[in-house]
């Protein structure tokens, strides 16, 4: 499969920054894959984002996306295929209702009004939200706010999202839609998903995750063996998954099979434990 | 604090809801205009007329606007006072000082209390009915001739309209500022006036402060969708001028041609 963002040799120093942000960083992403960032505050993620996306320009290095290199001249067309979900719902949102909101992107492009109908009626369907269409976003959940945010992303029809931290001030319920919601996208409208966060257990839906630490990439390989790094994970300031760590301490009394086990794979063992006696 | 800014905009449906908002911001300010030619008892019962006819269109309990008059009470009660007791007259009813009681005074008080219901319940119908963002959008429309002279009218209606959305986010902003400093033993209701003032700068400076990460955020969100400087952009809520809106225009014209009429030269 073809690669949809390509970047080489990355480097990227805040102004009057003292350290670099993002240090000699090269990652290729296959398209309609989930690929999840982690790292811990300050490890440079969501500046990678950033200079994915052009909102900030790179000190040296390239970006390509969708066979595009990123420069002035192409920027506006590189904006186009990828949207962003960030990480506070409140700010972000642009509109005074739920259908301006969405409408933002589309208006930004110049679309007529009768086509911008349209996709908003589509894509607050594909979020679920076509009931909320005139509310204010005040009257909204956090997850409902955040679902509202990937309507107006899907509306200008990207072939990238960008998940910036966009589940961290959601409660596990508005969370968990949003997932679920993000993961039945990309099954079908063929998007590449690009998620950026923290907390490790967000991960388990994606292919592939790169972890990041001070800037450079640590770790860069599929869930499983991620997780197995079990408390290795620490070093980075990540958390390590709950069902690797509840592993390790039953290890001592129990016999348990080596390797990653998500928690209803080791639910499974613990209760076939006993059976098998 | 929330109701106060954000006008006190009533979701209903009735003929006045469905008006062009352009039209109902205008006439408005037309309205408030001619309710300074009335100067007898019968143009101020016909204009009174007007605006309880209106009142009734827009199908919106008479208590709504009852309680438009609560915040200026005073300033009413003020003024009326003042004509009451100081219109000079010639045939006193009563006399103290220089308080003088008079039938000129008595009417001419209860003109300027007529003035004010009008105008204060003409301008709640226009706030219950219309939204923050129609006004927002009509006052684009208005201005857009300024375009001619470089005037940014787009940019200025949309911030405007960000603006608008942001007052509660920052009300909810204010709110967490000063439960943070409560916890830590500020007390905003105590003190003299000084002191209590004193007391708001610590909430002004962190207020401010997060208004600008807020402001922050909101650009990167905006660009990375797309936005460039307004220009090439199309727009999803269009106003439409219908026939109504017409019919609307011709009745405040009859309205004013009476009024021309009935009022004393």
């Amino acid at each position: 499969m073809e690669n949809i963002i390509s970047i080489k040799n990355l480097n990227y120093t805040y102004p009057e920054a003292k350290t670099q942000a993002i240090k000699d960083v090269s990652l290729d992403i296959k398209k309609n894959q989930w690929v999840s960032i982690v790292g811990k505050n300050g490890s440079g993620k969501s500046t990678l984002t950033k200079l994915v996306d052009g909102l900030i320009e790179a000190d040296s290095g390239s970006i390509e996306i969708d066979g595009q290199a990123l420069s002035e001249e192409s920027i506006w067309d590189i904006r186009s295929k990828i949207g962003i979900i960030f990480q506070n719902p409140d700010h972000q949102f642009v509109g005074a209702t739920v259908e301006d909101d969405v409408a933002f992107g589309l208006e930004n492009q110049g679309m007529p009004k009768e086509q911008m109908v349209k996709e908003v009626d589509h894509a607050l369907e594909l979020v679920k939200m076509a009931d909320f269409k005139n509310r204010d976003p005040q009257s909204l959940s956090g997850g409902q706010k955040q679902r509202v945010a990937i309507a107006g992303v899907l509306a200008t029809r990207p072939q990238i999202i960008i998940m910036d931290e966009s589940t961290s001030m959601l409660d596990p319920e508005g969370r968990q839609t949003v997932l679920d919601l993000v993961q039945d996208l990309r099954a079908k409208q063929d998007l590449t998903i690009l998620s950026i966060t923290h907390d490790i257990s967000e991960t388990e839906l994606s292919q592939r995750i790169v972890v990041l630490n001070a800037g450079r990439i640590v770790e860069d390989s599929d869930p499983a063996t991620i997780y197995n790094l079990g408390a290795d994970l620490t070093h980075f300031g990540l958390e390590e998954p709950f069902s690797s760590e509840l592993m390790s301490q039953l290890r001592g009394s129990l016999e348990l099979p080596t390797g990653y086990l998500n928690e209803e794979e080791l639910m499974d063992k613990l209760w076939k434990l006993r059976s098998k006696k | 604090m929330n109701k106060l800014i954000m006008g006190r905009y009533l979701p209903g449906d009735s003929l006045i809801y469905h008006l062009d908002p352009r039209g109902k911001f205008l006439l408005t300010f037309y309205f408030v205009g001619i309710v300074f030619l009335a100067n007898n008892v019968a143009s101020y019962a016909f204009l009174m007329a007007f605006v309880l006819f209106a009142v009734y269109l827009s199908k919106i309990n008479l208590g709504f606007f009852i309680k438009g008059l609560k915040p200026i009470i005073w300033l009413i009660l003020f003024t009326v006072l003042l004509q009451l007791f100081f219109t000079p007259s010639d045939h006193p009813l009563w006399h103290w000082g220089i308080l003088t009681l008079s039938k000129e005074g008595m009417v001419i008080a209860s003109y300027i209390f007529i003035r004010f219901i009008l105008i204060i319940f003409i301008s709640t119908l226009l706030t219950l009915t219309t939204t923050p963002i129609e006004i927002s959008d009509s006052i684009e429309s208005i201005l857009k001739p300024l375009k001619k002279v470089n005037f940014p009218v787009t940019q200025v209606a949309l911030m405007l309209s960000i603006a608008l959305r942001f007052v509660p986010l920052l009300v909810d902003e204010t709110t967490k500022i000063m439960d943070a400093q409560r916890a830590r033993g500020v007390d905003f209701g105590e003190g003299g006036l000084i002191k209590r003032i004193k007391s708001f700068v610590p909430i002004l400076i962190p207020l401010f402060v997060s208004s600008f990460s807020i402001a922050y955020d909101l650009a990167i969100a905006m660009e990375s969708r797309g936005y460039k400087d307004g220009e090439g952009r199309s727009k999803y809520r269009v106003l439409n001028w219908e026939k109504r809106d017409n019919m609307t225009v011709i009745f405040m014209a009859a309205v004013t041609i009476i009024l021309l009429l009935i009022r004393s030269y």
